[in-house]
């Protein structure tokens, strides 16, 4: 008890020691060696916290009950606090087994500090997993180590969301090019609506995002972007600037609420008819109102540049588990049985239904949407997750700073994408 | 959080201080040590110990997975030259004058106007309190509902003919602070008034009766009278204030986390992205560790101050 | 005659002018607590038709039970009571000791002692969310209602026995040095003497440190991790994010949430005045 000291600049001062410092860092920077304990239920930690999601997921946890002798046992946690809590789940001595997270940069950052359980096991003994296709095959493992790190199950796609009845009672239609996009925006503002509705705003400034992974993609490919992202080109290189002198054409379309407002409202917005369409991903669908569902439809994000290899966004989900796991080969059971397309029926029948199965075995929901939608992500060359996804946790922030200041201040573009570009080094070298 | 103190010794009638000296000075009796050392071992344990180690961290680079790196004072001097914690800190000096000199304005003018005990004075009290016990969560769900861009405000201004003030009030950057304050001051000013009002309680009515038969003026009663006898709350309030100013972080980060693009930045909502988003943990330690430091020099200069009155 | 009518007049128009003012001021106040309570009466469909700012065209109690059973607030209420009520008495209790201690003897340090024990409040918290993190998962008590208590009780002791310091430094000394004479002991003065007189004050703290700890969410998903485990503050912000834009059901859970507190508040109403009151009185 150092505390009795009556001085407390000299307390202060003794913390700053060398020896007080070797001894303090003893204790609460280690990721403690120890492990899970190896009885009971495996222990699941998911983010799908949204009522459906949910739901699903209890209906899934249950079936793998009923099926063998393992079990799992379900804890949801709200996904923002999901979000900040993860990295000390994963440093923590006793973590939970298994979590909903992300493949691609984000689990492999995690991988790389030997943090997520090698899944090779599950993947060359699952009959499921050998036939995934070879993009997720690439996508879940780790560029470190070369080991399977990820489970994908499902994945969905981002598109221009649109309502066809306010399609038809507009007199408008699917634009293909970059010109016909502009040519719809100016019909649209004609007739009093909102041509592109955003959701920006209220804690979602992630959104965002994909306006600039979509327009990086269309104009610089896909190959660009993930190597802009990874830190390999700079964020004011005349590259990026192109992006944003694109998005600039349209700007003037845009919801001027839509850095005010977060995804859901913006979503209440396009269903009412408020605005005219929206660059979302499926799961904003979660939302809707049931008889809203099947008067929703999508187009691709325009083309911009034929000659660049056609990309699209289409993000995975799945699962990693921890490597400080006690209960390995209950892990692997459970990763094989998340695999399965019975397992990915169960959630996509509880769920929404607006996500693909990973398992080319497994049925989707069957809706013209979820037809449209997977032949829509089949039809590209590339794919890409989401700005986060692609990068990292930590950089998505520097990329909403950026682009809401974008969004309010369209002129100052060029500082803005020197302070990104500062930002992320930040991030990158941190 | 706010903090609540106890007006310190104004009581005219307060004992010499060597009327405490019951038991002399030399022979502690054990079990008063033992009150003291208990507690100080339960927040040794829970605060001292996890702080020297938080203080530690504000000397190292650390993402909060690998081993951490010792930089020395590097993260200090990388402040020197970081624009977001230039303005956060103008931001901070910014909501300490207008959070706490309206806070502490307002709330006197509250205590003053609530402090005569007469019918449903009990009421008015409490709706000014109310806001105080209201959870954050609550708070942050109430004002977003009202700054939506067709929310309440929006809608009232357009209901009186001023639809083209509409705006959105979170998402602008010029009126983005602003707009964060009004909610802090509605949580803020019940609470300064509860601390005014027990001062003004414990001023002796003779004083006023005398001013009163020397043909004061109500305004020359406030101002010859009850100003210098609330002197110590006063001070009480100040240092209540700038605590609560330098730490405000829950109505603030749940309203607009800092945004749009730092416009509402303060020091606390910067340590905590820097920290907990960016997952640069050193750097926000040392963010932190800077807010420390403002808070405990004001109130060691207070209390210092407080403390060199008594004897 | 006249005079005197005068007068009253002019009483009765200042005390028109009182409830005036102060009464605009508590609407003001009121309003947005108002507003709350009138969101979680109203459907879905009619806030999504009209807006929040609208005048009611629906009366619903659904919401509450939506928060209640679907959001899982009943749980969550039941924790945050199991972790306040303890808190807030052990706090109390171990303030008042040191504060006890502290200002009624000649202890050294003890201007030092007071400082450091404050100093730990004035830490910004999300300094030690971390530390406290690792610092419980070493005890072995991660995720576990008793890391939640014992975190709350370190970081609020310090600025209690600061408050009880202020109150027992005021009571005169005559009182226990009369005691002393009759040969009572440091506990028998404490809890004969010291402590009944300083109810007032502890009324008073109890009542805001049960409202600071209900109301604690950093804590809270700082050192827990079960969703069955969780208070009513995260219950409430799982509810934001699921029912997102649903603002009834998030105005129901907030009345919900808010209750406790507030029924503590106007139980205990009048003792914060009074209670703060006491170095004053003396």
């Amino acid at each position: 008890m150092t505390n009795h000291q009556p001085d407390r600049r000299r307390f202060l001062a003794g913390l700053g020691a060398a020896g007080a410092a070797a001894l303090l860092s003893g204790c609460v920077t280690s990721t403690s060696s120890g492990k899970s304990s190896s009885k009971g239920a495996v222990t699941l930690q998911s983010n799908l916290s949204a009522p459906q999601a949910k739901a699903a997921m209890q209906d899934l946890v249950a079936a793998y009950a009923k099926k063998g002798s393992e079990r799992a046992s379900l804890n949801t946690v709200a996904a923002e606090t999901f979000r900040t809590q993860l990295p000390t789940y994963l440093t923590s001595a006793n973590p939970p087994d298994v979590y909903t997270w992300y493949p691609g940069s984000v689990a492999d950052a995690y991988a790389k500090k030997n943090l997520l359980l090698d899944l090779d096991q599950a993947w060359t003994s699952s009959p499921d997993l050998k036939r995934y296709s070879k993009a997720l095959n690439s996508l879940c493992t780790s560029t470190s180590s070369g080991k399977k790190v990820f489970v994908p199950t499902t994945y969905y796609w981002w598109g221009m969301f649109y309502r066809k009845s306010n399609f038809a009672k507009w007199g408008v239609s699917e634009p293909k090019s970059w010109d016909e996009f502009l040519d719809l925006c100016d019909k649209l503002k004609s007739k009093g609506v909102t041509p592109i509705g955003l959701g920006a705003g209220g804690g979602t400034a992630w959104v965002a995002s994909a306006w600039f992974d979509y327009l990086d993609i269309r104009i610089n490919g896909a190959q660009y972007h993930r190597e802009l992202l990874a830190g390999k080109h700079r964020f004011d290189d005349p590259e990026v600037r192109k992006v944003f002198d694109r998005w600039q054409e349209v700007l003037p379309y845009f919801d001027p609420n839509g850095a005010a407002v977060a995804f859901q409202d913006a979503s209440t917005s396009l269903l009412n008819g408020r605005s005219g369409m929206m660059l979302i991903g499926t799961f904003f669908a979660d939302a809707a109102p049931k008889n809203a569902l099947d008067d929703i439809d999508f187009f691709r994000f325009p083309i911009i540049d034929s000659k660049i290899p056609l990309a699209e966004e289409a993000p995975v989900d799945g699962y990693f588990a921890s490597a400080r796991t006690g209960r390995y080969d209950q892990v692997i059971d459970l990763m094989k049985y998340l695999a399965t397309a019975e397992a990915q029926e169960i959630y996509i029948k509880g769920s929404s239904g607006t996500v693909l199965p990973c398992n080319p075995d497994a049925k989707d929901a069957g809706t013209a949407l979820v037809k449209k939608g997977r032949a829509h992500v089949d039809s590209a060359v590339e794919i890409t997750q989401f700005f986060n996804r692609d990068s990292s946790d930590a950089l998505q922030p520097t990329a909403d700073n950026a682009l809401t200041k974008f969004l309010a201040k369209p002129k100052s573009i060029g500082s803005i994408l020197t302070d990104w570009q500062r930002d992320a080094e930040k991030i990158w070298n941190a | 959080m706010a903090v609540l103190t106890a007006p310190e010794r104004k009581s005219p009638a307060r004992p010499p201080a060597k009327g405490k000296r019951v038991r002399g000075p030399r022979r502690t009796p054990p079990l008063v040590l033992a009150f003291v050392l208990v507690p100080l071992l339960v927040e040794a344990v829970w605060v001292f110990w996890p702080a020297a180690q938080g203080f530690y961290l504000a000397l190292t680079k650390w993402d909060g997975v690998s081993p951490p790196q010792f930089v020395g004072l590097g993260n200090f001097r990388e402040m020197a030259h970081d624009d977001v914690f230039r303005s956060a800190a103008g931001h901070t000096v910014l909501w300490l004058v207008l959070f706490g000199g309206l806070s502490a304005f307002l709330g006197l003018a509250a205590a003053l106007l609530l402090q005569q005990e007469r019918r449903g004075v009990g009421f008015y009290r409490a709706a000014l309190f109310l806001p105080v016990v209201f959870s954050l969560v609550a708070t942050a769900l109430v004002w977003q509902a009202i700054y939506q861009p067709d929310g309440v405000l929006n809608q009232l201004l357009q209901s009186v003919g001023l639809g083209s003030l509409r705006h959105a009030w979170l998402a602008d950057q010029d009126t983005a602070l602003y707009a964060v304050i009004v909610p802090a001051l509605w949580r803020q000013i019940g609470y300064v008034m509860v601390l005014y009002l027990a001062g003004l309680k414990g001023i002796d009515p003779a004083l006023y009766e005398a001013a009163k038969v020397d043909g004061a003026s109500a305004w020359q009663r406030l101002r010859h009278v009850t100003l210098p006898q609330l002197r110590s709350v006063n001070a009480v309030v100040l240092s209540v204030i700038v605590i609560d100013s330098l730490r405000s972080f829950d109505v603030v980060w749940s309203l607009t986390r800092g945004g749009p693009y730092h416009s509402s930045e303060l020091l606390s909502t910067y340590m905590y992205s820097t920290a907990f988003q960016s997952l640069r943990l050193g750097y926000g330690s040392a963010l932190a560790v800077v807010i420390f430091v403002l808070a405990f020099g004001v109130i060691c200069s207070y209390l210092v101050r407080a403390f060199r009155e008594a004897d | 005659m006249s005079a005197n009518s005068t007068a009253l007049r002019r009483k009765r128009a200042a005390t028109a002018g009182f409830h005036l003012g102060a009464g605009a001021l508590a609407i003001l106040w009121l309003l947005p607590i108002a507003l709350v309570l009138v969101t979680s009466l109203r459907s879905f469909d009619d806030i999504a038709a009209n807006g929040l700012g609208s005048w009611p065209h629906s009366f619903t109690l659904g919401n509450f039970r939506q928060a209640w059973v679907d959001g899982g607030q009943q749980r969550a209420l039941i924790n945050s009571l199991v972790v306040t009520i303890p808190c807030v008495l052990v706090t109390l209790a171990l303030a008042a000791m040191a504060a006890f201690a502290l200002s009624r003897y000649e202890l050294r340090f003890r201007r030092a002692l007071l400082l450091l024990m404050l100093g730990g409040n004035l830490l910004p918290p999300q300094i030690l969310l971390i530390p406290v993190s690792k610092l419980s998962e070493v005890i072995g008590i991660f995720d576990t209602l008793p890391a939640l208590i014992g975190v709350q009780i370190g970081f609020g002791v310090g600025f209690y026995v600061f408050v009880l310091h202020g109150f027992m430094r005021s009571i005169p000394a005559e009182i226990q040095q009369a005691a002393v004479v009759d040969g009572a002991g440091p506990w028998q003065i404490f809890w004969r003497i010291i402590l009944p007189l300083t109810r007032p004050a502890l009324a008073a703290l109890s009542a805001l440190s049960f409202t600071w700890i209900f109301n604690d969410l950093l804590w809270a998903i700082t050192v827990l991790r079960s969703d069955t485990k969780m208070p009513i503050t995260a219950a409430l912000i799982g509810l934001q994010g699921q029912y997102v834009s649903m603002w009834n059901v998030i105005a129901a859970g907030s009345v919900i949430a808010a209750a406790p507190t507030v029924a503590v508040f106007l139980r205990f109403q009048r003792h914060f005045v009074a209670g703060l009151n006491l170095g004053a009185v003396k």
